[in-house]
């Protein structure tokens, strides 16, 4: 009777063990990275016992379904990840926790994380909030079989008087733009294009536009601040922006976002794209590529947009060290290797030097190249109000319905209103 | 005779041209409702780089995207949970709708301007009150469960339903239900007895309405549900990310939420084309 009685307590100590075992629920987005992640989990699970909820849901969904959570005194998420679009905003209202002195207690190197990345999802003015997740810095994606065949070299060269080669520089890759819009079929009108434009109003043409601006030597703003929008550099952005989607780049990218000119790439319409380096694999899978193994990847002359996923602690969550947890779990280098491997977007230096990995993806070295050279877009608490108001006047320029200055200066006029609200200027 | 035979052949010619005619019309008018359904059939029958080729190709059209949805997707827990929803807050709010309007038909509760107050709930879009719903939930632990969202969608259907029903309840039902009276009926049993089955044409008709409702909503079930009770619409949002739209599991994902729409199709031409008009008749 004795034993029965301790046996049974004990296994009501188990099984209530397990029923109150810890789960913490992280909101992410829909992405192969998450995908990656979730494979991993069941080796978290065993190692801390902690149960692990990823609800992944489409980027558009994102910010509304946060931002009550956040706003709650306790929120359903104990983890979250933070586009760099929101930093400013979520910082602003205190809804992050600040991880400084988790990152000193555990010892974590933040400098294992490039530089750039850093600095965009994860310290705010001095204070680290987030640790980089993935990224999706823009490089430029070109037809290397079109590159590399003698036919088009001997033409490029005696057209141009310049050898065809990976371009480096604005100037190179504009005459190939140039040189590549072509009608094929002889009916008269152009059906391969130099580039494709990514045009649609607000946040497709704002970072799209972007590359533009940096390749022209441009920034957004001047080291005191003050916006940069109606400078000389971004007006001959504008221009050459005008005349891609007037004469090299298919018709209606105007109105094109990411996933439209990925299309007109992938169905071997077009040479070169901007676009997020993370769309580079896309284009070697056969169910949604036709060009597979033929598409090359490099920096943008000028380089790239910057763009990453930062992990963060909202102040709402209950189960803050269990969450941090998580992250020291998910950053570690043998976890970063792991969903690396499995074609995630690193954001730790060492990773793109890997062995394994460049065995794996040989064109990891110019991904950290990319990285190396990508370009601030403005962070701060009305970066997405920024977004729609430049992204109006940018898609009203590129598509002639304003004059480029007008439209520049409108553009930087909103801008710096934005800044003087947020107390920057 | 023979002009009177000239005359009817004359007449039939002209019939077959105006049925010819008005027929030819109205299957081009159709095709430019059906042809986007029958494209996205197309592209969820092939793959990516299919769906986006012009000119289109039919040659290699496969089932592998709805075999995908259900296997690498939570697409069944989707499709699961917007039946229980739908049938959920449908059984709830039915009764109750039909309740209310009886109460404002016969016994004129709280004047019109409860009725004004119950329609003007209508004026609100559900962005408005999700927002105190959450922290209301939050609060009582219904965050993230069926229960939450089933009552969440009551509270938007019960007042447009309510206020559909009225006119139905202001018939000649009301001389039915007289004639009830007289023969002994009390009030509960004329209600149940007499009212309820001869205005089943509306009920039927709000019931689809509150159904189709529920199964479109999107902003209380992305905000107030979780990952095991997210709907069709949380789900079909969730394939376009940063790395573009998935259009082909998409479509596929799209023709399957509608196969339940599709198959109230012969109710809603049934009950609720000829349920809504019978309220106008007084």
């Amino acid at each position: 009777m004795k034993k029965l009685i301790i046996l049974s307590t004990i296994f009501a100590f188990l099984y209530t063990s397990h029923l109150h075992a810890k789960t913490i629920r992280i909101l992410m987005e829909t992405v192969p990275d998450t995908r990656y992640l979730q494979e991993l989990l069941p080796e978290f699970e065993q190692q801390t016992g902690i149960k692990v909820e990823i609800e992944a849901i489409g980027y558009v969904d994102m910010h509304t379904k946060l931002v009550p959570q956040l706003i709650a005194p306790q929120g359903s998420y104990d983890l979250i990840v933070v586009d760099f679009y929101w930093v400013g905003e979520f910082t602003k209202a205190k809804w992050l926790m600040p991880l400084d002195d988790l990152v000193k207690r555990d010892n974590i190197n933040v400098n294992r994380y490039i530089p750039a990345l850093m600095n965009l999802v994860g310290r705010v003015d001095g204070t680290i909030y987030m640790l980089p997740f993935y990224n999706y810095s823009m490089a430029m994606v070109y037809r290397k079989d079109l590159i590399n065949d003698p036919n088009e070299k001997a033409n490029f060269k005696a057209q141009t008087g310049f050898d065809l080669k990976v371009p480096t520089n604005w100037s190179e890759y504009w005459k190939q733009v140039e040189f590549f819009t072509r009608d094929k079929d002889n009916d008269g009108k152009n059906d391969f294009f130099g580039t494709v434009i990514q045009g649609q109003r607000g946040d497709c043409i704002a970072m799209h536009w972007s590359n533009f601006l940096y390749a022209q030597g441009g920034r957004y703003n001047a080291n005191n601040g003050e916006p940069l929008l109606n400078s000389a550099a971004a007006i001959s952005a504008m221009a050459y922006y005008k005349e891609a989607i007037a004469k090299y780049s298919p018709e209606g990218s105007a109105s094109y976002c990411f996933d439209e000119a990925f299309n007109i790439v992938a169905q071997g319409n077009a040479y070169s794209l901007t676009t997020f380096n993370i769309m580079y694999a896309g284009f070697d899978d056969p169910k949604s590529s036709s060009v597979v193994g033929k598409i090359g990847i490099a920096p943008n002359p000028g380089g790239g947009l910057n763009g990453a996923w930062g992990w963060a602690i909202p102040n709402s969550s209950t189960q803050k060290e269990e969450a941090w947890n998580f992250i020291k779990w998910a950053e570690s280098y043998k976890i970063a290797k792991k969903r690396a491997m499995l074609g995630g977007a690193p954001t730790q230096s060492k990773i793109f030097n890997d062995p394994d990995i460049l065995r794996e993806r040989p064109y990891y070295p110019i991904l950290g190249q990319v990285l190396a050279g990508a370009q601030e877009f403005p962070v701060f608490t009305y970066t997405t109000e920024f977004v729609e108001k430049v992204g109006r006047e940018l898609n009203l320029a590129a598509t002639g319905e304003k004059e480029i200055e007008e439209a520049m200066n409108a553009a930087n006029k909103a801008y710096r209103k934005l800044l003087v609200k947020d107390g920057k200027l | 005779m023979i002009w009177f035979l000239k005359k009817h052949q004359k007449n039939l010619k002209l019939n077959k041209i105006n049925k010819f005619t008005s027929h030819f019309i109205l299957i081009l008018f159709s095709l430019i409702i059906f042809l986007p359904i029958i494209w996205l059939l197309r592209v969820a029958l092939t793959n990516k780089v299919t769906a986006y080729k012009i000119p289109p190709e039919w040659a290699t059209l496969n089932l592998n995207n709805f075999t995908e949805i259900f296997t690498n997707n939570s697409f069944t827990n989707y499709f699961i949970n917007s039946v229980i929803v739908s049938i959920g807050s449908t059984a709830i709010a039915l009764p109750i709708a039909a309740s209310m309007a009886y109460a404002f038909s016969r016994y004129n509760t709280g004047g019109s301007l409860l009725r004004i107050i119950v329609l003007s709930t209508q004026l609100l879009p559900p962005v408005i009150i999700v927002l105190p719903l959450f922290t209301l939930y939050l609060k009582i632990n219904l965050l993230n469960s069926i229960t939450g969202l089933i009552l969440a969608h009551v509270t938007i259907s019960l007042p447009f339903l309510a206020w559909i029903l009225i006119s139905f309840f202001e018939g000649n039902v009301i001389y039915l239900e007289q004639a009830a009276r007289v023969d002994g009926a009390s009030r509960l049993q004329a209600f149940l007895y007499i009212a309820i089955p001869v205005s089943s044409p509306g009920l039927i008709a709000a019931g689809l309405l509150a159904f189709i409702l529920s199964w479109n909503e999107f902003i209380l079930a992305l905000i107030l549900s979780g990952p095991q009770t997210n709907t069709i619409p949380v789900g079909l949002s969730s394939f376009q990310s940063h790395r573009g739209v998935d259009i082909a599991p998409l479509a596929a994902a799209t023709i399957f939420s509608i196969i339940p729409v599709f198959l109230l199709l012969p109710f809603i031409k049934k009950y609720l084309i000829s349920g809504l008009s019978l309220g106008a008749l007084k």
